[in-house]
């Protein structure tokens, strides 16, 4: 079942079309990367479905509802859209006491909150002081404050360190892992790649890709470098399961169109052994870069 | 939307600005209370002397500031959101834009009215000591000076909701902070100068009357404690500013709170 549903999804700023038709289905319980470069439209189209922005066609709902008409909407989402949304003058810990009086939260609960987010130190600092990273972390503290069943995070990652990377990827295999649904969005595929389980792939406004991640990771895959003993016949054999496979050396096949377990499987079964394997990849990156420079091209030759 | 209204309430006890614009408020009424004190009873200073009851009241209620800042409070409470990127969150939480408005509107009135309370017991007691000081006794009886103090609350309450409705419809905190003052200092003390049979029915003049305030006691430059007409009984003043707010909520309704917050 669909969590968030986003149908012909539509956003024009005058002459502007910040998002073109879009349409996309996150499922219950999955952790979903929102992907594109800066300028993509991922902004717009997570604003319009969390009831900010009023789309110009099309609908964007959660749970198959509009935000605006869930009842107790703090409980059922969490969103982190703005590093800045704080009053500069409130320390971090009334910030979140006010939201948890709209969210009819115990006052504990922030408590909590600041604890996950590692910010109990920093509870009674006013927020201007913070670093932007602070201020991403009392972002997350307030989407999780209700404890929401759906988090929708808009470049959550934006000012955190190596070490705040790392952090949040653990966080968000902690929050799909709880069965929630993450819809996350970033212009750098490697910050998100280690913690969700699909992607959609935004360019322009226009959906480029929306796979799982296993099929994006298998495109990035490339060639395959065997070192063999028995290279002519490892060559033969996959050649005729239909894989592409050339001699490049007096021991080494490469293989392009299998995995590197397919091949490992079929050269088992002929006792072929293998002394080495590697991969060629293209990487994530640059999969992505493919698949967002392409819609870029066919935009320009409209 | 009690809920709404505390977590507004909530808001506004944890924004600093408040606490100073209430400080500023108290400072500048206890400033101008005792200037009038001083005049009072001077030939040409136009007011009469602390033993009278009509003296004693123009200082006991000069309460004008409290209304002006109360209107800043409001303000800052509705166009703040915007300038701190807030509005997202409150919007999250409560998507209905309007019933927000009403809770920001409700706070800001609490918040007036606490201007406006602190504001008329300052001016009250600049009043009380000049008179302590001079060996006079107290011309005005327990009962005006406690009316004069409630109105001064009611009038700050009507004033802080003003100042939410203009920050809504607004959304620049400058703007709206001009507006008031400019408005307030300006405006009314120009209208209700060169027109005084209109002067009880501009809004800031007929808040003032609601503290006890005389028409043209609250205006600057030349205005200042001119006489001529009469202003509106309590209640009719207070529907006046009453009416303002809900046409100010209504329009900013109708028009800027449905803009995207991008």
């Amino acid at each position: 079942m669909a969590a968030i549903e986003v149908h012909d999804l539509t956003k024009r700023f005058g002459p502007v079309t910040a998002v073109d038709h879009l349409g996309f289905e996150v499922g219950a319980g999955t952790v979903t990367g929102f992907l594109g470069p800066n300028g993509a439209g991922k902004t717009t189209t997570l604003r319009m479905l969390l009831g900010l922005v009023e789309p110009t066609e099309g609908s964007a709902l959660i749970g198959g509802r509009p935000y605006r008409d869930l009842p107790e909407p703090l409980h059922r989402v969490g969103a982190v859209l703005e590093a800045s949304g704080a009053y500069p003058g409130r320390t971090a810990r009334n910030h979140l006491r006010a939201q948890a009086l709209l969210g009819r939260v115990p006052p504990a609960r922030v408590d909590e909150v600041l604890d996950l987010v590692s910010l109990t130190g920093a509870a009674d600092r006013r927020v201007g002081g913070f670093s932007l990273g602070m201020r991403q972390r009392l972002g997350l503290a307030t989407a999780l404050l209700c404890d929401p069943e759906v988090l929708v995070l808009d470049e959550p990652a934006n000012g955190l360190d190596p070490e705040g990377v790392r952090w949040l990827r653990d966080l968000l295999r902690r929050l799909g892992g709880e069965g929630r649904t993450v819809l996350v969005s970033s212009h750098i595929l490697a910050e998100v790649a280690q913690s969700v389980d699909s992607v959609v792939i935004l360019d322009r406004g226009h959906l480029v890709a929306h796979s799982d991640l296993a099929e994006l990771t298998a495109r990035a895959q490339g060639k395959l470098r065997i070192r063999t003993p028995m290279a002519e016949k490892l060559q033969a054999l996959l050649t005729a399961h239909g894989a592409t496979a050339v001699l490049v050396g007096p021991n080494w096949v490469e293989v392009t169109g299998g995995t590197a377990e397919e091949v490992g499987l079929l050269a088992a079964e002929q006792a072929i052994p293998i002394f080495e394997a590697s991969t060629e990849g293209l990487g994530l990156e640059e999969v992505f870069f493919q698949l967002t420079d392409a819609a870029a091209a066919k935009e320009s030759t409209r | 939307m009690t809920r709404l209204a505390r977590a507004e309430w909530f808001k506004l006890r944890t924004m600093r600005t408040g606490y100073g614009l209430l400080a500023t408020s108290a400072v500048l009424t206890a400033l101008f209370a005792s200037l009038e004190a001083s005049r009072a009873g001077g030939r040409t200073s136009g007011v009469a002397p602390l033993f009278t009851a009509s003296g004693l009241q123009t200082v006991t209620t000069v309460t004008g500031w409290s209304m002006m800042f109360a209107a800043v409070v409001g303000v800052v409470l509705a166009s703040g959101e915007f300038r701190h990127y807030t509005a997202t969150l409150t919007y999250l939480a409560t998507p209905d834009r309007g019933r927000v408005l009403v809770a920001k509107t409700v706070a800001s009135a609490l918040a007036g009215g606490v201007f406006g309370l602190v504001s008329a017991l300052v001016a009250t007691g600049v009043g009380l000591v000049f008179v302590a000081g001079h060996g006079y006794h107290v011309a005005l009886g327990t009962g005006a000076l406690v009316a004069h103090i409630a109105g001064a609350a009611v009038g700050a309450a009507l004033f802080g909701a003003v100042g939410t409705g203009l920050g809504s419809l607004l959304r620049s905190q400058l703007a709206g902070v001009i507006t008031v003052f400019v408005w307030a200092l300006v405006v009314e003390s120009l209208i209700g100068g060169l027109f005084t049979s209109v002067r009880p029915y501009l809004p800031y003049t007929a808040a003032t009357t609601l503290a006890g305030i005389k028409l043209g006691g609250a205006a600057f430059g030349p205005a200042h404690g001119l006489s001529g007409g009469s202003p509106l009984p309590f209640a009719a003043a207070a529907a006046l500013v009453l009416g303002l707010v809900v046409l100010l909520d209504a329009i900013a309704i109708g028009t800027t709170l449905h803009r995207d917050v991008t």
